[in-house]
Formats: structure tokens, sequence, C-alpha cells
């Protein structure tokens, strides 16, 4: 079995911790979803890599499955923003912190 | 000839059944279609319960039986010995009390047409009124027809609830309301005690039937066979004697009675002084056996009587309201009665129960056509002679106060004078006693009828001043009859010339007779001096009644005088002997003390511990409270922290 190249599983994580950072720190809903997508890919690879460590082609097709996944959630979750933004005529989303607990 | 069972169900049923089908009808149909006429179901369910007990009045005379009348079976529970029946005691004692309670609930009923249509909230109340009194009478005939302790002890507590919810009837005014209160809760003192004496019998004899259980004192044996001893049977009597104590105010539980006028006239009349509160002395005669097993029972019974006919009748002498006169005075009459039981004369106890039904109710609708025409007035300060302006009020109200007054040949004089006679046989004390409160009765009795009728004319400002109507005379003119010749329903026609012919102890004495043979089994002979004493409180009542007519014809500015010369004698008898406040004291301030230290441990304490549990989720509340911001960077921020919480431990374990 071939060793696995450090540098995927390095790439996957950057990625994702990348989104996960952009999550954390934009207000802007939509960057907000982009930097989602961001950690999905560093997920992909990671799949990929692994499956490629473990001789599989599972990895490979959960990726495939994840990218159309990806594509149809991409567009509930424009369209969900564009109703958000309708309300609050605003992309904060602090603006919808409004439960008081 | 005997009694025909038949007849006797048949009766008994009619006269529980028809008082109460008029109360059913004017409950129903009182207010939306009745109204002004809602007497006459009453009425006529009364008028037919009078003729059934007369007619069982008719079968029970001339015969010395008494019978049992099967009913119905109550609560069928054990073996069939023990079983709960309705049936009833048809004796010579049923039959007298059945009679007086019937006749004197007509007549006041028939009073009451006039009466309460003025002094009804008209509106509203008259045809509850007749609701009330229809009840009652079901009540107190169930009471009376009981043939077992349970049907006994429901009527009892059925006349308790009509009393408190005719001394309530004027509702809106605290006074009654607090009246009403004040009965219900000093009876149910005396209660308490009398359902505990029957849960003893039940416990010693297994049984509630009266025959089965007497049967048993009788021959001094319990349900198991065992000796009935001493302590048992008197145990039961003084518990049964709470319940009469209670029920007809005696000492130390009367303090309801005087309080109780806050109800219309003709409820006094009725239930407050005539029948429900001669209940204990019914219930006492009829429980004979029982309390005559133990001489310091009966003690304990003549003494309370004693003391309570002496105490009231002093305290009837500086009241200024009418109705609070008179009270004192049926509570002092009762003291008598219950003095006649004590002393093993049961006869003479239950003939004055009888003359006194009579003229006390003849009394109290007297007081109540006064405040009819005085405009709901009562006090005696604010009018007076009033013999002119109300002429048949005044002559069957003078004829009832000479019958309570004791003057010779009405049927007071010979019904108090029996009693004095026997209390006198068994203790000169007691006799003592009652010879004095003899005279204090004609005196107060009188001091009324003076204030009340003669000297000058005084009305209350505004008020026009009417006799009342023929509804409300005729009963008092039918019951000045019966106050005038009730005692000679016991007095027997002897040979022997007048005095002779007044020899007490005769017809009604002998028709008891059989009911009542456990005191005469025990009872001391009495021997002569009957006529000696019968002179002497003739004689007694004469001089009372010449001392009010000093006192408050001849000389009217001398009760003022006493009243000063005499100042602490005078308070003590004004205010009760401050009895109310010494319960307010004694009782009521402890108790509503004790009352403020429970609702404190309450409040503080129980509600402390329970606030102390509520107070864990509310601080784990309160600490997680701010993760639910709906801050979306808040919730990713935390999972963050999560997985990376959750990566180190898998990294480092």
């Amino acid at each position: 079995m071939p060793g696995l190249p450090a540098h995927y599983v390095v790439l996957g994580a950057a990625l994702f911790a990348l989104g996960l950072v952009g999550f954390l720190t934009r207000r802007n809903l939509i960057v907000m979803f982009l930097s989602t997508e961001v950690m999905f890919q560093g997920v992909v690879v990671n799949l990929v890599a692994f499956g490629r460590l473990h001789g599989h082609l599972d990895g490979q097709m959960f990726a495939l499955f994840l990218l159309v996944v990806a594509a149809v959630e991409a567009g509930l979750a424009l369209g969900l923003v564009i109703l958000l933004y309708r309300r609050k005529s605003s992309l904060d989303s602090e603006a919808w912190a409004t439960m008081s607990g | 000839m005997t009694m025909d069972i038949a007849t006797l169900k048949t009766c008994g049923i009619l006269i529980l059944l028809l008082p109460l089908a008029g109360t059913l009808i004017v409950g129903a149909l009182g207010r939306p279609v009745l109204r002004g006429r809602s007497h006459w179901p009453v009425i006529l369910g009364v008028a037919g319960a009078v003729l059934c007990s007369f007619i069982v009045f008719g079968q029970a005379l001339g015969t010395s039986k008494q019978a049992v009348v099967d009913v119905y079976d109550w609560i069928a529970t054990g073996d069939a010995g023990g079983w709960f029946r309705i049936n009833f005691l048809i004796d010579p004692l049923t039959c007298i009390m059945l009679v007086t309670v019937t006749s004197v609930s007509l007549l006041v009923i028939i009073y009451s047409r006039d009466y309460m249509r003025d002094h009804g909230h008209p509106e509203r109340g008259y045809e509850r009124f007749f609701a009330y009194l229809g009840l009652f009478v079901f009540s107190m005939c169930a009471l009376v027809l009981a043939g077992n302790f349970l049907l006994l002890y429901l009527g009892w507590e059925a006349v308790g609830l009509c009393s408190y919810l005719l001394i309530g009837f004027y509702y809106g005014r605290p006074s009654a309301a607090a009246a009403a209160k004040k009965a219900f809760l000093v009876n149910r003192i005396g209660d308490f005690g009398f359902g505990l004496g029957i849960l003893l019998i039940y416990l010693t004899f297994n049984t509630l039937d009266y025959q089965a259980v007497f049967k048993m004192v009788e021959h001094g044996r319990t349900a198991s066979g065992a000796a009935l001893t001493e302590g048992r049977s008197a145990a039961i009597a003084l518990l049964l004697f709470c319940g009469a104590v209670g029920k007809s105010a005696q000492l130390p539980l009367h303090v309801w009675l005087p309080d109780a006028m806050e109800g219309p006239s003709p409820v006094s009349a009725l239930i407050h002084a005539a029948t429900m509160v001669t209940a204990g002395v019914y219930m006492v005669a009829r429980c004979g056996v029982i309390f005559t097993q133990s001489a310091t029972v009966m003690a304990v019974v003549a003494a309370v009587g004693a003391l309570t006919a002496l105490y009231a009748a002093l305290i009837a002498l500086t009241q200024h309201d009418m109705k609070r006169v008179l009270a004192y005075s049926t509570i002092s009459q009762l003291g008598y009665m219950f003095l006649g039981l004590g002393v093993y004369a049961a006869g003479s106890a239950i003939f004055h129960l009888f003359t006194h039904a009579f003229f006390k109710a003849l009394l109290f609708l007297g007081a109540g056509s006064v405040m009819h025409a005085m405009g709901g007035v009562i006090d005696m300060r604010q009018f007076g002679g009033l013999r002119r302006i109300l002429p048949w009020t005044y002559r069957t109200f003078v004829i009832g106060s000479l019958a309570l007054a004791g003057f010779p040949l009405l049927s007071g004089f010979w019904s108090k004078d029996e009693i004095i006679h026997h209390a006198m046989a068994q203790s000169p004390l007691l006799g003592g006693m009652g010879l004095l409160t003899a005279v204090l009765t004609a005196f107060y009795t009188f001091r009324m009828v003076y204030r009340a009728f003669h000297g000058a004319e005084r009305v209350p400002q505004g008020v026009h001043a009417h006799e009342s109507g023929k509804w409300m005379l005729v009963p008092l003119c039918i019951l000045a009859v019966g106050a005038l010749g009730a005692g000679y329903a016991n007095v027997t026609p002897h040979a022997g010339g007048f005095l002779g012919f007044l020899e007490p102890g005769g017809a009604l004495g002998g028709f008891l007779a059989p009911a009542l043979k456990p005191f005469a089994a025990h009872a001391e002979h009495v021997g002569g001096g009957g006529h000696v004493l019968m002179v002497l409180s003739g004689l007694l009542a004469i001089a009372g009644i010449a001392g009010a007519w000093w006192f408050h014809v001849k000389r009217r500015d001398w009760p003022a005088r006493v009243a000063e010369a005499a100042p602490t004698a005078y308070n003590l008898s004004y205010n009760k002997f401050y009895m109310d406040e010494i319960y307010d004291v004694g009782v009521v301030r402890p108790l509503k003390s004790g009352g403020k230290l429970a609702f404190g441990i309450d409040d503080y304490f129980i509600d402390g511990l329970i606030w102390l549990v509520t107070i864990v989720p509310r601080l784990l509340g309160f600490a997680l409270r701010g993760l639910q911001g709906g801050s979306l960077q808040g919730y990713a921020a935390t999972m963050g922290a999560g997985l990376l919480i959750i990566l180190l431990l898998v990294l480092l374990l």
C-alpha cells in the first residue's frame, strides 16, 4: 500500500481551517456561505486522499456525491439568503440575533 | 287496640315527603312561576304532614306499644343485624314531638305569609324563605321519626343546615352572615361529640338501631356479649349530651342562640324557640336507657340545665332587644327541660317542651308583629305604650307572657311546676335554683310587656304603626289558645275537689310513660308537698310580675337607679357575663393566632423549601441562556470549540 503524502491532508486541513475562520469572522451572509463551501472542499480533498490511501473508490464516490449535494444546497442557501435579505434589507448575520435566550 | 303498621308506614313517609315536595316545588317553580304565591305548596305540604301526624297520634293513643316501621334498606353491609335501615320508631314520645313540630310549623308558616311580604326583600327571597321552611319541617320530622342513630344524625345535621340558612337569610347584612357562621361553628363543636358518641355506640353494639342498642344496654351487654361497663355507657351518654348542649344552646355552647335572632322573626319562633332547639331534649329523652345507666351523667345533665336556666334568666333581665330577651328566655326554659331530664322527670321535661313550644312561638311571633309595626325596630328603648296601637298583638302577647311567667292555671305553670317539684325532691339546691329562676322569669317577661306595651305611647320616628293583618293575627290567636290550655293535657281531674283537680302528672305523663320507662325505673318516689310547692311557685310568679310592675310602671326610674347602685352586677348581666368576650380571648384569638402561625410556616418554611428546589433549574437556565442568542457566529464558534475539544481528547488520550 503506498504511503499517504502528507501534503494532501495538510491541504484539506488548511482549506477547512480557512473556511472555518472565514465563517467565524465575516458577517456577510453570502461570504459566510462561501466559507462553508471552502470547508466542504477541504473535506472533499481529505475524502479523496484517504480513498486513495485505502485503495477504495468509496472516497471518490463520496466526493462526487458531495459535489452534487453542495450544488443543490448552494441553490437552496442562496434562495434563503435572498429571502432573509428581503426581510431586513441587510446581509448582516447579526441582524438576526434577536433571541434573548 | 294495636297500631296498624301499614298506616304508620304510609303516614310516616307522607310526613317526610309532603313538606319536602313543597320545598322542591317552590325551589323549582318559585321564582319563575309562583312568586308571591310561593307559600302555598309549603303550607299545603305541611298541612298534610299535620294531618298525618294526628293520624299517627291517634294510632298510638290508648296503646302502650311501640312500633318499628322498616321503610328501606339504606346501607346493606355486614350481617343483616347491623344493616343501616331507614326505619321509624313510633311511640308516644315520637307522636307528641310530631304533633308539636308540625302544628307549630304550620302556624308559623301561615304567619310568615304576611310577615315575609314586607320583611323579605320581596323581589328575591320570598320563595327562598318558604323553601327553607319546608326543608326544615322535613328535616325535623326525620329527626323525630328516626328509628336509628344514623337517621337521627341525618335529621340533626339537616336542621342545623336549615338553621344556618335561615339565620343568614338576610345574607347581605354582615351581622346576619356572622351570626349564621357562629351558629354553625358552635353547633359543629357539639355535633363533633355527638358524632363520636354515635361511632362509640356502633363500636360497642355493632348496630345503630335504637331498639337493638337499647335492648343490649338494658341487659348490660355489648355486641360481643361482654359486660357493658358503666364507664363505657357514661362515655356514650356524655358524648351524646355534647350534641344536645350544642343544639339546645346550653352552657357553655349557648352563645349562638341569642345571635340567631338575626334571622326573620318567624324563624326565631319556629326553629330557635319551639322546635329545633328542643331536639337535644328529645334526644336525651329518647336515649334515656343509656343516660340513666350512670347517676353521674344524670347529675351532669341536671346541673347543666339548672345552671343554664339561672344564668340565662339573669341575662334576660337587662337586655333591651325584645327578641334577645326571648332568646335568653328560651335558653333558660331549655335549661328547665334538661333539669327535668336530669332529675329523672323526663315526662315533665317533655311536657314543658310541649307547652313551651306554644307560648314561646306565640311570644316570638308577637315580637315579630311588634317589629312589623315598628318598621323593623325591636329595641324597647325606642318604643313603648303600644297596647292601643296593637290591641290583638298585646292581648296574645300577655297570654304568652303569663304562660311563660308561670302564672297559675296557664300552661307554663303546670309544666314548670312539675319540673321544680321533681328537682326539689332530688336536691333542694336544684329545686331552689329552679324557683329562683321562676321569679326572674316572671320579672323579665313582664318587664318586657310593660316596657313595650304600657306607659306613654312612643313609636320610632317616621313609622306609621299599624296592627298586623289577619294572616298574622289568626296564628297568634290559635297559639294563645294553646298557651292557655296546653297545660291541661297533663292535668287529670280528680275527685278531691279543687286542689285535687290541680294534681299534675296526668294524661300526658301517662301517655308518655311507656316511652320513658328508663327514667321512671330510676326515679325516686316524689312524695307529697306538691300542692305547697304549687302555691309557692304560683305566688312567686305573681311576685315577679308585681315586681316588674313596680319597677317598670309605677317607678320607672328605679331600674336606672338600681343599675347605678350595683354597676358590677348590672354590667355582668347586660354584657351576658362577658361570655362572648371570654370566648374571644380564650378560643377565637388563640385559634386565630394559631392559624396565623400555621400560615406563616406555610408561607415561609414550606414555600421556602419549594423555592429552593425551583432555584436549581432557574440558575441553570440563567447560566445557559446566553448560548441561545440567535447569533450565527456564536453557534459556529461553539461548534468549533466543541470540535476542537473532541479532537484534542482523541489526540491526547
